[in-house]
Parts: structure tokens; C-alpha cells; sequence
């Protein structure tokens, strides 16, 4: 009898080694949004030490990526006035990523917008329409081809082109985090408009992450839902930044060809796929291009994505269904499910 | 006298977890989507070791035949889950059986076995992953510990009746 | 034989059967009250954690830039001082895993649950 028991009480502390996952999830601003990292482990250290790794990855990659800190790569790129510039290794990957994006896409997807953009101002106190002539002068910098990739991290920008890596920063932020991981992990990271699943969900039974697609007229709620593993799932929308003037909203996805906000009668655009960086560039691509061009390319390309239409209609690609399962429950509040 | 009891547990045990291991062969839970449902087949030898051996006797060949199904087969949780279950069903019958024969029979007892089973592994469940999430399996599990009782029950009395023809004694 | 059912079998078989009814009433009672709480966090700290039940009416004025109104098993940011207002606009949060964030004052508001349809929403 006095051996089982201490045979039993071996196994108890044995039991004691079993993982049961905890989870820390690390809140903080970076890139001018918000980001929430949340990782599982063994131990609430173990969670915490993942989450906060991450973080530390983030708020590195920031001033790789920003525009406006004076101390950045791409702000001395932009006022080199022409010069070859040398970069870290970091934004030169994420230039040589955007340059790609920006060629299959054919320029729906320019990094090169950033005289544009500031002309706007959305989200500035200055948020204003401005003068053809002013778009016109901004669109004549505006161009990918702008961008000379020399090797060795050094970059050149013709033309008077301006890098804005925004477009793609939270993506390539993304796939940052995915990196860190070894596959055992779990993690959920959601940067701004980019989501990120990785591992097995120790919250669900099937083990995937369950992502809301947000409903564009409030975006607390959800339209649809996606499935994911491994996948990073991201949504371009042109309800986050906008200003009114006139009664006409202004977003801030803005047509390279036109220098205006897109006007493709989309609400939002959503990209499932492996690469985060790749999905924050098609999501901006695809909502220029507007719902057939962009349902065609998708075909065309094998991407997995969600549009949903002003007219109240969401569409699917086909490689949806297999790179998730995809929940359609916009029903109540006057979508349909084009199939 | 010593020897021969040992070797009946023993070979009990093994009864036992060799039950526990066929009884995987039935995927009960693929009809009845439960996590943890299963035949309790083992629990045919609990029964006849509290009947025909000792308490206490059967208190060990419990707490053998999970630890090692649980080596065998299961992780450490599984292990933990089935060891409370097992206990508090061993304990459960001990106290029926005291009342066998006058107040219910056999099947009452397994039944309530195979209830107090459940229960235990529940217990150990919420108290392991400090989550009370798992009582909303309890019901099914309880409702389906009538008829399995009831088979395990049936199994143990014609095994009973059987090896009174052939006046087995321990 | 033994096998022969006894009145008391019935009783044991009732008692299981009426025990599983109990906890299954009880369990459909009760999810309909899961919990719901309101996390309040400025500069990457939690300033407020409030448990949201039907009775909830709180406000919490964040030394006037934010204020967040928290109205039965809802919460919603009513004002901020910020220029975007994207933190109002985003309306009122009702379901765990919610977020309103106010950038400009690095304020997020956001609804805790222990069991969620979802994992998150990408907007």
C-alpha cells in the first residue's frame, strides 16, 4: 500500500509538468496605432518573456519603418535630394518588399506616395481637399520605378520620389513577429489593421484563431468570420482615417493613377495569406483597383480575399475556402453573400 | 492464502488495463461528443474485486490499473482525471454495496459508479484547469452513464453467476 | 439472480438522471450571465477594471480628456478631446474582445470576457 501511494505521489508532481497554457498579452502604441501581442505558454513568464520579445521586435522595427522621425532611415532617404543613401538592413527589406508588391500589383500599390499623402493631411489638423494643380505636382514624384534598389543596402530615390513605407510597415511587422516564432508557440498579434495567428489556439477546441471581418459602418462588429492558423489576416477599410468636407468623406486610400481617395464603390478589402506584408500591400491594391478587377487579379494570382461593397454585397475569392473557413453573418444587417 | 489473493489482483489489474486499452476501440466519442466519454469497461473488474476480494484490494487494483493505462496510453492529466474518478466510484460502490441485495442490485451499483466516475473526473477537471467550463459536459456525461452502467453491470453479474456454477471462491 | 432489478436501481437511476437535469438547468441559467468587465488603460497601464452586470452606471472621466460612459453590460467612450474622434465614433462596445482606442491620448478602452466568439477583429 505505501509503495502505490509514493508511486502516486510521484506521478502528482509528475502532473505538475503538464503545460496548461497561460497567456500575457502586452498593449502599447507603435507606428501611430495601436498593437496588442498575445502569447501563450507554460508559465505566465514564458508567455510574458514571448509577448515582450515581440514588443521589443516592434518598437525596433520603428524607426525602420517610420517617415517622420528625424532620426529615421527613409526620413534622411527622402531629403538626400537624390543621393545614395545607405539603410539598415531592415528598411531595405521592406523597400525591396514594397518595390514587388508595387510591380505585381502595377502600381495599385505605390510606396511612393508620401507628398500625396501629406498634401491631404487626413488625420492632421490641415485635412483638406486640395487644388488639381497641387495633386498634379504631387502625382508627377509618384512612381515606384522612383526607387533605385543598388545592393548592399544602399537605395536611391529619382525623380523627387518620396518613400512612405506605412502602406506595408504593419504588415512587415507582422511577419517580424512571425519570425521570432519557432512553430511551438502560440501567438496572436494585432497591429493596427494587421492580424497575425500563429501556432494552436489553446482556446479553442479546433485549435484555430477566429478572426472578425469589422462590419465598415462599426467597426466593433463583425460582418463575417475567418478561421486561420499560421496566417496573418489583414483589412484596409475606408472607415479608420477619413475627414468630411461638404458632405463627402475623404479616406485615406488614395488612387496613384488619380491622386485622389480610391472611388471603386469598396468598403473594405480583406487579405488572407502567409505573408503579412504581402496581404497589407493587396488589401491597398486591391481597394484601388475596385471589385472586379480586384476579384479577377485575385483569381488570377491565387489570393485569398474578402471585399465588401458599398452596395452592401460581400464577395469572396475562391482560394478562401482553402486557406480558411469563412463564416458569412452580415445577414442581419443588410449584406449579402454574392457566391 | 497470501499469495493466491496477490495473484488474483494482479492478474485483475492486468484484466483491467487490457479492458481499458480495448475499450479505445470503441470511439464512443465520435457519437457522443464528450471529451472523456468512454465504455468504462475497467470498471467490470472493480466491481468483482469489491464484491468477491476486499476494499481494499480493490482500492489498489484501481489505483494500478490507472497508472499504468495512464503510462500505456495517456498523458499525466488523463491520468489524474482517471484517478479521481476512479476513487470516488470505487468509494461509491464500497457504500452501495453495503446495500446490495436489499435496497438495489448490481446495476443500481454500477450506475452509480459510472455516475460518481464522471463526477470525479469533472472535480479533477475544474480544479486542474481552474476553469468551471467543464461542468457543461456533466450532464451529457451523467445521462450516459445509465445505459453504460447498466452494460458494465449486466457484464459483472453474469461473470458473477458464472463462476458460481463452476463455485469459484477466493 | 442477482442481476434482478431492485426498487432502490431505480432510485439510483432517477437520482444520476435528475442530477444531470439540475446541473444542465442550472448551466443554461447561468450562461446567459457570462461576465463581462471593463478595462480602462492609459499609457500602457490599466487605470480601471470594472465588472459590467445590469446594474453597472458608472462614468470615468480621464482628468477631462477622455470620458468613458459605462451603462449596464456596455461601455463607450462618450468624448475626447482628441482631433480624429475615432475613439466615438467606434460607438459602443457590448461583446468581449471590443476595443476603442484613442491614439492621440494613447486610451483604450476595451470589454474583457472569459469566453469570446471571437479571437479579434481586423478593421
Amino acid at each position: 500500500m505505501k509503495r502505490i501511494l509514493a508511486a502516486f505521489l510521484l506521478l502528482l508532481c509528475l502532473a505538475g509538468c503538464t503545460p496548461r497554457p497561460e497567456s500575457y498579452t502586452a498593449d502599447f502604441f507603435a507606428m501611430d496605432t495601436f498593437m496588442s501581442v498575445s502569447a501563450y505558454g507554460e508559465t505566465e513568464q514564458e508567455a510574458q518573456d514571448t509577448a515582450v520579445r515581440l514588443e521589443q521586435r516592434i518598437n525596433a522595427l520603428e524607426p525602420a519603418l517610420s517617415r517622420t522621425r528625424e532620426d529615421s532611415d527613409l526620413y534622411r532617404l527622402n531629403h538626400a535630394d537624390g543621393a545614395v543613401c545607405e539603410v539598415s538592413e531592415d528598411t531595405y527589406a521592406a523597400i525591396e518588399a514594397a518595390m514587388q508588391y508595387a510591380a505585381l500589383t502595377g502600381g495599385a500599390f505605390d510606396p511612393t506616395m508620401a507628398q500625396l499623402t501629406d498634401l491631404w493631411g487626413i488625420n492632421t489638423d490641415n485635412a483638406r481637399v486640395p487644388a488639381q494643380t497641387e495633386i498634379d505636382t504631387a502625382l508627377a514624384h509618384v512612381g515606384y520605378q522612383n526607387i533605385e534598389l543598388l545592393g548592399n543596402n544602399r537605395v536611391r530615390l529619382l525623380n523627387g520620389a518620396q518613400l512612405d513605407l506605412g502602406g506595408i510597415g504593419k504588415g512587415f511587422a507582422t511577419d517580424a513577429v512571425a519570425e521570432l516564432l519557432d512553430g511551438t508557440q502560440s501567438v496572436l498579434a494585432t497591429l493596427g489593421g494587421n492580424i497575425g495567428a500563429y501556432g494552436e489556439n489553446p482556446g479553442r477546441d479546433s485549435g484555430n484563431w477566429v478572426v472578425g471581418i469589422a462590419d465598415p459602418d462599426n467597426n466593433t462588429d463583425y460582418l463575417a468570420t475567418v478561421e486561420v492558423r499560421d496566417r496573418s489576416v489583414v483589412t484596409s477599410g475606408d472607415y479608420e482615417r477619413y475627414f468630411e468636407q461638404d458632405g463627402k468623406r475623404y479616406h485615406h486610400i488614395f488612387d496613384p493613377a488619380t491622386g485622389y481617395p480610391a472611388d471603386s464603390g469598396l468598403r473594405s478589402v480583406t487579405v488572407i495569406d502567409e505573408s503579412s506584408t504581402r496581404a497589407d500591400a493587396l488589401t491597398t491594391a486591391l481597394f484601388v483597383m475596385g471589385l472586379e478587377e480586384g476579384m479577377a487579379f485575385c483569381e488570377q494570382n491565387d489570393i485569398a480575399a474578402v471585399f465588401i461593397t458599398a452596395d452592401k454585397q460581400v464577395h469572396v475569392t475562391d482560394k478562401v475556402g482553402a486557406v480558411c473557413t469563412f463564416t458569412f453573418l452580415g445577414e442581419e444587417k443588410g449584406y449579402t453573400y454574392a457566391q | 492464502m497470501k499469495t493466491k489473493k496477490l495473484t488474483l489482483c494482479g492478474l485483475l489489474t492486468a484484466l483491467a488495463v487490457v479492458l481499458s486499452l480495448v475499450e479505445r476501440l470503441f470511439p464512443l466519442d465520435a457519437v457522443v461528443p464528450v471529451p472523456g466519454v468512454k465504455l468504462g469497461l475497467a470498471n467490470v473488474v472493480t466491481l468483482f474485486a469489491l464484491t468477491r476480494v476486499s476494499p481494499q484490494d480493490a482500492l489498489a487494483v484501481v489505483v494500478c490499473r490507472v497508472a499504468i493505462s495512464s503510462l500505456l496510453m495517456g498523458s499525466v492529466t488523463a491520468f489524474l482525471f482517471s484517478l479521481f474518478g476512479g476513487l470516488l466510484s470505487l468509494a461509491v460502490m464500497w457504500a452501495l454495496l453495503q446495500a446490495e441485495g436489499k435496497f438495489c442490485s448490481l446495476l443500481g451499483v454500477s450506475v452509480a459508479g459510472a455516475a460518481a466516475h464522471n463526477i470525479g473526473q469533472v472535480i479533477a477537471a475544474i480544479i486542474w484547469m481552474q476553469t468551471g467550463a467543464v461542468v457543461a459536459y456533466l450532464p451529457l456525461l451523467l445521462v450516459m452513464s445509465v445505459p453504460l452502467g447498466l452494460i458494465t453491470g449486466l457484464t459483472c453479474s453474469v461473470v458473477l453467476s458464472h463462476l458460481k456454477k463452476i463455485n469459484f471462491n477466493v | 439472480m442477482r442481476s434482478k432489478l431492485k426498487w432502490g436501481d431505480f432510485v439510483i437511476i432517477g437520482v444520476v438522471l435528475a442530477l444531470a437535469a439540475a446541473i444542465a438547468a442550472v448551466l443554461a441559467l447561468s450562461t446567459s450571465g457570462d461576465r463581462l468587465y471593463a478595462e480602462v488603460w492609459q499609457d500602457n497601464e490599466l487605470v480601471e477594471r470594472v465588472e459590467l452586470t445590469d446594474s453597472t452606471d458608472r462614468t470615468i472621466d480621464l482628468g477631462g480628456h477622455n470620458v468613458i460612459v459605462l451603462s449596464g453590460r456596455t461601455a463607450a467612450m462618450q468624448s475626447a478631446d482628441c482631433r480624429d474622434q475615432v475613439c466615438v465614433r467606434t460607438g459602443t462596445l457590448t461583446r468581449a474582445g471590443q476595443v476603442a482606442v484613442c491614439l492621440p491620448n494613447r486610451v483604450v478602452l476595451r470589454i474583457a470576457g472569459e469566453t469570446s466568439e471571437i479571437d479579434a477583429i481586423v478593421s
